[in-house]
């Protein structure tokens, strides 16, 4: 087992890279993230947690390339990213970079098979491709069947999984989920995090947002902790 | 919570919300400026010539004298008459031949007048100033529409003893036309020619002139007040208003259309607006419901919330409304033939309160709905539109092969059915009066040359050329005339020519005259605009006009007897043609109207030019051949086109005016859109939506209801277009050929029906663009 440390500077070829990342939003006030530097190995789970406002959900935007940090370097997938511009930060979005958020963010006027497909056709995928790569997610998620339906109809826990599914079409190079549990009853949450381990074992590389402990601590290899925007510790999961 | 409490926080709401409430406020400001003019032009078409009258003092009468023939007290007497309310003159005024830049110009009657003010004929300065100089000239607008002078021009006086000239130095409208032109009262002396009598004018208003009947006895008072002879000539206002009116009359048509265009999408963009703006607060309502605000209090709140911008709205565009008024009322007056028009003190109070009142109205039943609703399903209802909607159209749109962005935004309008059919509305309406304002260019062109014949008569020879004719009053005698016909024969420029007679005739049953022209030489390439039957191509055929048939009861292919005044000829009528008029009218050969062929008669030659003849060269060439002592002269056509192109600029201004409302109505209902969407909108973002997608996906939000307000568009233009041309004509007295109102041919139809894409695109790209800047995390972040 190898626990890096605190201060993570991260390594050459890490698939993720920050490099004394700091964010301040506008209107002043203490900033959300303060030189934040660490990385992310391919293939690894790694949990950020910490309390309300501690910057985690900052620091999940700045790696999906949602949000430009205010000074510092942002590297994912061996791009920098915070130098991009947003036609091309919404290309790398599309082709490296898979969301799950907390409350699904799926579209309510689209078919669950019309959600999972958008990325892949905002990235220009052919038509045949997509439709395929989106079967295969559903039926891996066990959707096969609604793939007709609409989301408002559908289970928390069906609805998240049609948003991991929607966020795998493209095969992103990283995985980003912020709070994937927390919509969600208990039994329904474990069966996410399960998902999610499988799809780590299956190589996929990994960034939850949690303020579980227990998910933390069941599902990830590593568990960075942030406390006023700064790194304050990590620890080791059950994956290691 | 006091009542003060629901006001305070709609103004906190209304500064969370500062681009719906610029939004509000801006759509209220262009609204009530559109309908303030709208107003104003209903006002200004409501009977211009008896407003204009009024304020302008006109003339009931204006009485020409011979000064040499009564002393100045006995002049001075006829002011006190029993029956005269106001009186101004004696003004001297004098005849005299004008040449332009070296070309004959015609005859213009200039009055002395040391103001233009006074109590009898006001003469309202349109541009630059009074004469206070010898030298100086105000033109009368009548008289410079007919040549399209301006201030600055100088102008040659023929026929006087010593060359005279005069500088145009101001444009003024008498309302009651009392002259062509106004110098300094001692110019006139300088302007006599030699051997004519004094002339004078006197005007008048009177206790009672309604009626010609009255006229007839105030001009028989004034005449038995002076001594025998010196009354020489008179001009009624009935005249004038006949003038003016026909003018007047011709543009309503349009302008009303117009007005009434504005004035719809005025009110449905409001309610559109106003409606939005408070479902779009729903979310804060049910919070603040939550907090405890009773339903009166949410109902006040939301009133005031879009009732503050609207207020600030209605007043900054009844103040727009006023200045827009300035160049578009100038614009209307000069086509009406008055002195100035304004915005009636109604329209400045009606326009406000009417579109406040809307907007409270509009407000009302979202407002008292948001009361009625519990917390959370005010919430729940501010969110996002109502579920369901739209959904099948997303379903269809994924399955089309378009680009993904394009049939998301193609499938967005149905989720919210009323919002899309409000801004297709405002789309349509905005587009139809576009494609209308075109195609009404279109048909006024053609009518334009049509009347003026400028095209295919580009030269006129006309009896005012440098040299006298015969004797005083004489007309040119047959030598001279003939002199004339060698003249263009011997041009090598001449690819037609024909002398033109008028005169009145008869026929039997028909009470009044009716008036003849008759064409030496073939006539025609004259370019007639022929509404039914043909033009003339044989000796026993004759065109006439719409009033002819109106007048008469007969039709084309009828036979009827005309009484030259020498003989008697029937005649078939093979055509009606274009020529507006209230006089019947009846065009033939000499040989078909015979009598009518004298030199008495003789009004002109209409000469039509080889291909690379210049108009100008051919004038020169043409006058030299004449030579300096000739009565005729050769002239570029130049009578007709000043109407029309005011009303082209005005109809350019107007649709302007209609277009940047409906632009407006789009951006606002995109705006709301991307209001409820911005979720939505984060999302896609998210998920790779590049900033062009994003733009591509918002423009085509308006594309489908712009589809078929272009499809709806189209053809209603064509029928407001051909209604309008029609109306217009009827009032002008005349029927119109069909390629008047045959200005759509289905390829320009089509084009033009791109316009209420082009209207649809400019009012969504403002939106559209924030919508692909906005940064993803804040678009997620914003609900």
């Amino acid at each position: 087992m190898i626990e890096r440390s605190v201060i993570d500077h991260g390594a050459p070829g890490d698939v993720i890279q920050l490099d004394g990342v700091t964010k301040t939003y506008q209107g002043g006030g203490p900033p959300a993230l303060a030189d934040v530097s660490m990385g992310v190995a391919a293939g690894e789970v790694v949990a950020v947690m910490g309390p309300s406002g501690s910057g985690k959900s900052t620091l999940l935007n700045l790696i999906a390339g949602l949000d430009r940090p205010t000074s510092g370097a942002v590297t994912v997938a061996g791009r920098r990213i915070d130098t991009l511009s947003e036609s091309a930060l919404a290309r790398f979005r599309a082709r490296h970079v898979g969301i799950i958020f907390q409350f699904f963010n799926l579209l309510d006027d689209l078919t669950v098979e019309d959600n999972v497909l958008l990325p892949a056709q905002l990235a220009g995928a052919s038509r045949r491709q997509a439709r395929s790569r989106a079967g295969e997610l559903l039926a891996r998620m066990g959707l096969e069947s609604f793939r007709d339906k609409y989301p408002a109809r559908m289970s928390g826990g069906q609805r998240q999984r049609v948003a991991i599914a929607r966020a795998l079409v493209n095969s992103p190079a990283v995985l980003l989920a912020d709070e994937p549990t927390g919509a969600l009853d208990t039994a329904t949450g474990q069966e996410i995090g399960a998902l999610l381990r499988e799809l780590n074992e299956g190589g996929q590389t990994l960034v939850l947002v949690t303020h579980d402990p227990g998910l933390a601590e069941r599902y990830a290899a590593r568990t960075v902790r942030l406390v006023d925007g700064r790194l304050a510790g990590a620890g080791v999961g059950a994956l290691r | 919570m006091s009542w003060y409490g629901p006001v305070r926080t709609a103004t906190g709401g209304l500064m969370r919300h500062k681009v719906q409430a610029v939004v509000i406020g801006m759509v209220l400001l262009v609204s009530t400026a559109s309908a303030t003019l709208g107003l104003a032009l209903l006002a200004a078409g409501n009977a211009p010539f008896t407003h204009a009258f009024a304020a302008q003092h006109g003339a009931d009468l204006a009485v020409t004298v011979n000064p040499a023939r009564a002393t100045a007290t006995q002049l001075a007497g006829v002011r006190d008459l029993r029956g005269v309310t106001a009186a101004a003159g004696p003004f001297a005024e004098a005849t005299v031949q004008v040449q332009y830049q070296g070309q004959p110009w015609g005859q213009f009657t200039m009055a002395g007048r040391a103001s233009a003010g006074g109590p009898v004929d006001d003469a309202v300065l349109s541009s630059g100033h009074w004469p206070d100089a010898p030298g100086q000239v105000v033109l009368d607008e009548a008289s410079q529409d007919f040549g399209g002078l301006q201030v600055g021009n100088r102008l040659t006086i023929t026929g006087l003893p010593r060359a005279t000239s005069l500088t145009v130095v101001g444009i003024a409208n008498s309302v009651t036309d009392t002259a062509d032109g106004w110098v300094v009262p001692g110019e006139i002396a300088a302007l006599q020619g030699p051997g004519t009598p004094p002339s004078a004018q006197l005007l008048y208003r009177f206790t009672s002139a309604g009626t010609s009947a009255q006229l007839g006895a105030d001009l028989a008072e004034v005449t038995g007040a002076l001594p025998a002879g010196t009354v020489t000539g008179h001009y009624p206002w009935l005249s004038a208003e006949s003038q003016n009116t026909s003018n007047g009359a011709i543009m309503e048509p349009f302008v009303v259309a117009f007005a009434l265009i504005g004035l719809v999408m005025a009110v449905l963009i409001v309610a559109n607006v106003v409606s939005g703006a408070v479902v779009a607060g729903y979310y804060r309502i049910g919070v603040l419901k939550s907090i405890g605000l009773t339903p009166a209090q949410v109902v006040v709140a939301y009133l005031s919330r879009v009732g503050l911008p609207a207020l600030a709205g209605c007043v900054a565009g009844v103040v727009a409304g006023n200045v827009l008024a300035i160049p578009v009322l100038s614009k209307s007056a000069e086509a009406y033939g008055v002195g100035h028009q304004g915005v009636p003190w109604w329209a400045s109070v009606l326009a406000p309160a009417g579109l406040l009142a809307l907007t409270v109205l509009a407000a009302f039943g979202p407002a008292l709905r948001a009361g009625r609703l519990s917390a959370t399903q005010a919430i729940a209802a501010g969110r996002a539109p109502a579920a369901g909607r739209g959904y099948a159209v997303h379903r269809l749109a994924a399955r089309l092969r378009l680009p993904r962005p394009i049939g998301l935004g193609l499938a967005a309008p149905f989720a919210r059915p009323a919002r899309t059919a409000v801004s297709l509305a405002a789309i349509a309406f905005g587009a139809t009066a576009l494609i209308f304002a075109f195609g009404l260019r279109s048909s006024l062109d053609q009518a334009s040359a049509a009347q003026s014949q400028s095209a295919t008569v580009p030269v006129e020879i006309q009896p005012n050329g440098p040299g006298t004719a015969a004797g005083p009053g004489q007309w040119p005698d047959a030598a001279q005339d003939a002199a004339v016909t060698a003249a263009l024969r011997a041009q090598p420029g001449t690819a037609h020519q024909t002398t033109v007679y008028e005169d009145g005739v008869k026929l039997p049953g028909l009470p009044g005259s009716v008036n003849a022209w008759a064409f030496g030489g073939s006539a025609s390439w004259l370019g007639y605009g022929v509404i039914a039957g043909h033009w003339s191509d044989a000796t026993g055929q004759v065109d006439v006009n719409t009033s002819f048939l109106t007048a008469s009861g007969l039709s084309v292919g009828d036979t009827a007897t005309v009484d030259t005044g020498t003989a008697q000829v029937t005649v078939h009528i093979a055509g009606e043609v274009f020529y507006p008029d209230s006089t019947p009218t009846v065009f033939g050969s000499t040989q078909t109207l015979p009598g009518l062929a004298t030199p008495g008669n003789l009004q002109q030659w209409d000469v039509a030019l080889r291909p690379g003849t210049t108009t100008a060269g051919y004038v020169q060439a043409v006058n030299h051949a004449l030579g300096g002592s000739s009565p005729w002269a050769a002239t570029t056509q130049k009578d007709g086109g000043q109407f029309y192109s005011i009303a082209i600029g005005l109809i350019g201004t107007l649709s302007l005016m209609v277009g940047i409302a409906a632009g407006l109505g789009v951006l606002n209902t995109v705006l709301m859109t991307t209001r409820d969407r911005v979720h939505d909108l984060g999302i896609y973002k998210a998920l790779g939506m590049r900033p062009g997608q994003v733009l591509t996906m918002v423009v085509c939000w308006i594309a489908v209801p712009a589809v078929i307000a272009g499809a709806i568009a189209a053809p209603a233009a064509v029928a407001l277009n051909t209604a309008t041309v029609r109306a217009m004509a009827a009032t002008a007295h005349t029927g119109v050929p069909a390629s008047f109102t045959q200005v759509f041919p289905p390829s320009r139809l089509a084009l033009l029906a791109l316009a209420a894409l082009v209207l649809a695109a400019a009012g969504a790209l403002a939106p559209a663009i924030w919508a692909a800047r906005a940064r993803p995390v804040v678009a997620l972040r914003t609900e």
